[in-house]
């Protein structure tokens, strides 16, 4: 394949041919609804870590989308990488990390129940939505996103257009929380939903994102000293903010879930 | 004996013809330490101090053909048999000291295919149960051939 193509922004180059969004879409590779899309084929692909057979190919497959009549030799393989394992074993700092989602997609999964909740209440639940607003600041931003800012992210170039994205998302889920305080401030229920259904949306897709991808693909390219280094500094950065903190939040996420899953079940 | 314990059956690769690469020239060892044995050693030795720790069961060297470049480079070692040595709460307590003390910054478990072997990793896990600090502990499981059949953090 040409470097025009590996090089190129994925996002240009699935507005010219959505056939390739289609084609990344049957391998698992989400770019289509990626707000950003300012990766490039070649590394969007790599971050994948397919095996050998199917990156080949799959490669092909594109070339072929974008250059119908152009003769493309059939795919060749490097049979010297490794192959894909299936299941993901992550370091141990990374698999807090993934623990800690769990608790944030707990959250996520009651945003829908809270925003029905709001906008058939006579009067915005301040506590309520300031409750939300606090973990979300206080556990899935301060706590959880700058361990990754201040710590995993140093291990990989942070330039790069994959750890750009990640930052964005942050941003964007940031943006998104100014303006639920606001419109809890002023009593806009229709700003509190479209925000906190924004933010659901935002981070659900974050989360995937960097279980799935970028998390693995990060302990791929660490030594066995980083690996100890990562879990060292991802430890301390815990024990500066004590073991209260995270303790309150999974209370405050029980006492929600107590509170809407049964307005759920009714 | 083939209706023995895994770990002491008779198998015969010799028939195998795949010998790999001819390879010439010398390769560098990688030890950079002495003793090695896990009774020998102090867990507070000065090339345990920080390092990253390679706790290896006695048969794997002899299995693994790139033990020293792609295991051994840049790494302190122990090495122990969890069937056959004696008095491992010893190599308890120094897994222990080697967290503790030495303060490690990792530790990877290096074993055979054969059901007892596993005993190494439940001596390094109770070591570091009993330890202060956190590490991470990966494990390796070497197959009878030198094939590497799982390498994962636990």
């Amino acid at each position: 394949m040409d470097d025009n193509i590996r090089s190129r922004e994925i996002k240009e180059t699935i507005d010219k041919y959505p056939e390739v969004g289609r084609i990344l879409d049957e391998y698992g590779i989400g770019c289509v609804p990626c707000s950003v899309g300012s990766c490039f084929l070649s590394e969007v692909v790599g971050i994948h870590n397919l095996d050998p057979q199917t990156e080949a190919t799959l490669m092909y497959r594109i070339e072929k989308a974008i250059y119908p009549d152009r003769d493309i030799p059939e795919p060749k393989v490097d049979m010297t990488r490794k192959p894909t394992q299936k299941k993901i074993n992550y370091s141990p700092a990374v698999k807090n990390l993934v623990e800690e989602h769990v608790l944030i997609k707990r959250l996520l999964a009651m945003i829908p129940s809270i925003t029905d909740y709001v906008e058939t209440s006579a009067e915005v639940d301040k506590d309520l939505i300031m409750g939300c607003v606090d973990f979300i600041r206080g556990y899935a931003d301060k706590f959880h996103h700058m361990k990754e800012e201040d710590i995993l992210f140093k291990y990989v170039d942070e330039q790069g257009e994959i750890i750009q994205v990640m930052y964005k998302d942050h941003e964007t889920g940031r943006n998104h929380i100014r303006q639920v305080v606001e419109g809890t401030e002023s009593g806009n229920k229709a700003q509190i939903k479209e925000h906190l259904l924004g933010y659901r949306e935002l981070l659900t897709q974050h989360i995937k994102k960097e279980d799935e991808i970028l998390y693995p693909w990060i302990d791929r390219q660490l030594t066995d000293t980083q690996v100890g280094e990562l879990f060292q500094k991802c430890s301390a950065a815990d024990a500066s903010v004590g073991e209260e903190l995270p303790r309150r939040y999974e209370k405050f996420i029980i006492d929600l879930e107590r509170k809407f899953l049964k307005e759920v079940s009714k | 004996m083939s209706d023995c314990c895994p770990g002491s059956r008779t198998m015969d690769f010799s028939e195998k013809t795949d010998q790999g690469d001819t390879e010439t020239g010398q390769r560098q060892s990688q030890l950079r330490q002495w003793p090695i044995q896990l009774h020998l050693v102090s867990p507070q030795a000065p090339y345990f101090q920080e390092k990253d720790i390679l706790l290896v069961a006695d048969c794997v060297p002899f299995a693994l053909a790139d033990f020293h470049k792609d295991y051994l480079k840049g790494k302190s070692i122990a090495i122990g048999c969890p069937k056959l040595d004696s008095d491992q709460e010893v190599y308890v307590e120094k897994i222990k000291s080697l967290i503790d003390d030495s303060k490690i910054n990792t530790l990877t478990v290096q074993i055979m295919q054969v059901p007892c072997c596993s005993g190494l990793v439940q001596v390094a896990k109770a070591g570091a149960d009993k330890a202060t600090r956190k590490i991470p502990i990966k494990q390796v499981v070497v197959g009878l051939e030198g094939d590497i059949l799982s390498e994962e953090w636990i």
